[in-house]
């Protein structure tokens, strides 16, 4: 059986029939799985095992970053370690209630003064900026950021943000720069990349560089 | 066994593709030499950000009349290296690649942005550009770790080849401050004139600027600092040029540049946006000349200023009552446009325009007693409007429609 994304994911929604289940999980144990690894034409395997290494090695003993999960705990270690790790990702699930499709809490605390965090999740690509703390409840829409993100999320979404009951509708597919200071004087501004000249030089300058946008 | 049957019959449909494919582009490319040579240049280009985020430039001969839609009409650009901060000139566009260090000459050829050449142009955020003749390129900026060394770089542009290059010796930022800004550029002669001020960065959302307006008077070529100009009526004088425009000559050489404040630029709205001039023939600022906009019937802060001629100028103001902060400050439509009287110093009306939204934007051009105003409204769509300066009549131009969010900028693509 092939697997591939549409499978993982089905897997991580718990939609797998046995054998299917039964076939991620053989692929999951076993370390040779070059046979069904279903990538891109002209890919190259080794160079996307030493990407995805380059990625996680630097930032997995440094980071304070948590995630919980509502579903049970093999599936979600086993699954989430597959999903996170394939695309570069430094997670690591703690706490594990009750049977759910995805991680309802991202956390993150990045307290470098000059790195970038890049997470990709099952609703939105995020890049947490330095000296910033960012916490979104995936089921609720509702964001505590104090500091910068960009976010670019996979379906039309609408966040609400903590200390303030504005709500704001973001596109599927577009990049959005989020900033939010770490006192209350500071507003949430929420602008799409797309109109990032917008933005006062002043900020626009500070964005760029740690984002390397 | 018959898996190894498949992978071997997809391997041949690679090759084959690869071979189809090769064969389409050389083809292709062959058709765009031919094409090159019977294209006109046209008289304006149309940069256009649409309501997917997908970004068009729009070549036309045409302001008046008439309905484009970009997605039918335009060059799709690829918005990860392309961006509205650019110089338009003789049919040709300038842009820096940031991600790639390097400044490229484009042109548009079968309705796609070409690259005709490219320099390096490392550690370079481009400032204000000046055209200091027909091929020479005079670029201002700062490096891009912190923003505090003043750096320049001279192009000629028909090779894009690099004349001169260097840093300038304009004070880097001390004390509170940690950055700085370039706002203008203006040469007479062997003297060049550069406006710039301080930055104070107070968290990931906030910072202010200094109160003082600064301009340095540099020894041109040599870019030697001959001397330092300070005034304290307004502060961050000007802007970023390739985004939008904040000064010009009159027809005798008088200077004019605008400051900005408001939360857009400066982030010092306490002062007021004004108007201020450096005499033809002077040397430093006209301390005598101040057109304070914030505190006349415009009662707001201003971006962006375009001259008509016969000493009449447009400034383009915000309206704080309609928006809540910098987050909506590009999508509400609540700026306005006023006519100056520069020789009077004062402000002479509002044009009867609707309210236009994006924070910056090109979207004034002045030809032959008639000035090209894009306005994107939210309720009445994205037209150019002509106002015509002698007879003072408003009139509705071209449409652009279909995908269009905004008018990003409008440009004289050749003269």
């Amino acid at each position: 059986m092939n697997i591939n994304q549409e499978l993982i994911e089905r897997y991580h929604r718990d939609e797998c029939t046995k054998e299917e289940r039964k076939a991620v999980e053989d692929w999951l144990f076993t370390d040779d799985f070059a046979e069904e690894l279903d990538l891109p034409i002209g890919e190259n395997k080794t160079e996307h095992k030493a990407s995805i290494w380059n990625e996680i090695a630097p930032v997995l003993p440094k980071e304070r970053i948590i995630k919980s999960h509502l579903f049970s705990f093999w599936k979600g270690a086993v699954a989430a370690s597959f999903v996170l790790g394939l695309i570069g990702l430094s997670f690591y699930p703690l706490t594990l209630k009750t049977k759910n499709d995805s991680p309802q809490l991202v956390s993150i605390d990045n307290t470098s003064a000059i790195s970038v965090r890049h997470l990709d999740s099952k609703g939105y690509n995020i890049s947490v900026g330095p000296n910033t703390f960012a916490k979104i409840n995936y089921a609720t829409g509702s964001v505590d950021l104090s500091g910068s993100m960009l976010i670019s999320p996979k379906k039309d979404v609408e966040l609400k943000f903590k200390g303030t009951d504005k709500k704001i509708s973001l596109k599927m597919g577009q990049t959005y720069i989020i900033l939010n200071g770490k006192t209350g004087e500071d507003k949430i501004i929420v602008v799409s990349e797309r109109n990032l000249m917008d933005l006062p030089p002043v900020l626009q300058k500070q964005i760029i560089n740690q984002f390397s946008i | 066994m018959q898996e190894k049957t498949i992978y071997k019959s997809v391997k041949k449909v690679i090759l084959l593709l690869a071979v189809a494919i090769l064969s389409l582009s050389i083809y292709s490319c062959s058709q765009k030499h031919e094409h090159t040579s019977v294209l006109g240049g046209k008289n304006y280009s149309i940069y256009i950000l649409g309501k997917n985020g997908k970004e068009y430039i729009i070549e036309t001969n045409a302001l008046d009349s008439g309905k484009i839609l970009p997605e039918k009409q335009g060059a799709i650009l690829d918005v990860k290296t392309m961006d509205r901060d650019i110089i338009v000139k003789d049919g040709s566009y300038y842009h820096l690649n940031r991600k790639k260090a390097q400044l490229s000459k484009y042109n548009i050829q079968n309705d796609s942005l070409y690259t005709i050449a490219s320099i390096p142009l490392k550690d370079f955020s481009i400032e204000n550009y000046f055209w200091a003749g027909k091929d020479s390129l005079l670029l201002t900026g700062l490096d891009i770790k912190d923003f505090t060394q003043t750096k320049y770089v001279l192009i000629e542009t028909g090779k894009m080849s690099m004349l001169s290059s260097g840093n300038l010796a304009i004070p880097q930022p001390s004390g509170k401050f940690t950055s700085m800004s370039i706002g203008f550029v203006e040469l007479r002669k062997s003297h060049l004139f550069i406006g710039y001020t301080y930055h104070q960065q107070l968290s990931s959302s906030n910072y202010t600027t200094s109160d003082t307006t600064y301009i340095a008077e540099l020894g041109y070529p040599q870019m030697k600092l001959l001397k330092i100009n300070k005034d304290t009526r307004s502060t961050y004088p000007g802007g970023i040029n390739t985004v939008q425009s904040y000064s010009f000559n009159d027809e005798q050489n008088n200077y004019y540049f605008m400051s900005c404040p408001g939360i857009a630029l400066g982030n010092r709205p306490d002062l007021p946006t004004g108007i201020f001039r450096i005499k033809a023939g002077a040397e430093s600022l006209d301390k005598d000349y101040f057109i304070n906009i914030s505190s006349s019937v415009v009662k707001n802060h201003a971006y962006g200023m375009w001259y008509l001629g016969n000493n009449k100028a447009i400034i383009r103001s915000e309206r704080k009552d309609l928006f809540k902060g910098l987050g909506d400050h590009y999508s509400t439509a609540h700026f306005e446009f006023y006519l100056i009287d520069l020789a009077a110093a004062k402000v002479l009306k509002k044009l009867d325009l609707p309210l236009d939204k994006g924070t910056r934007r090109e979207c004034v051009i002045v030809k032959d007693n008639i000035a090209y105003i894009a306005v994107n409204s939210s309720t009445k769509g994205n037209f150019v409007w002509m106002y015509n300066v002698e007879t003072n009549s408003l009139k509705k131009g071209l449409e652009l429609a279909g995908n269009t969010d905004f008018i990003m900028r409008i440009d004289k693509l050749n003269p």
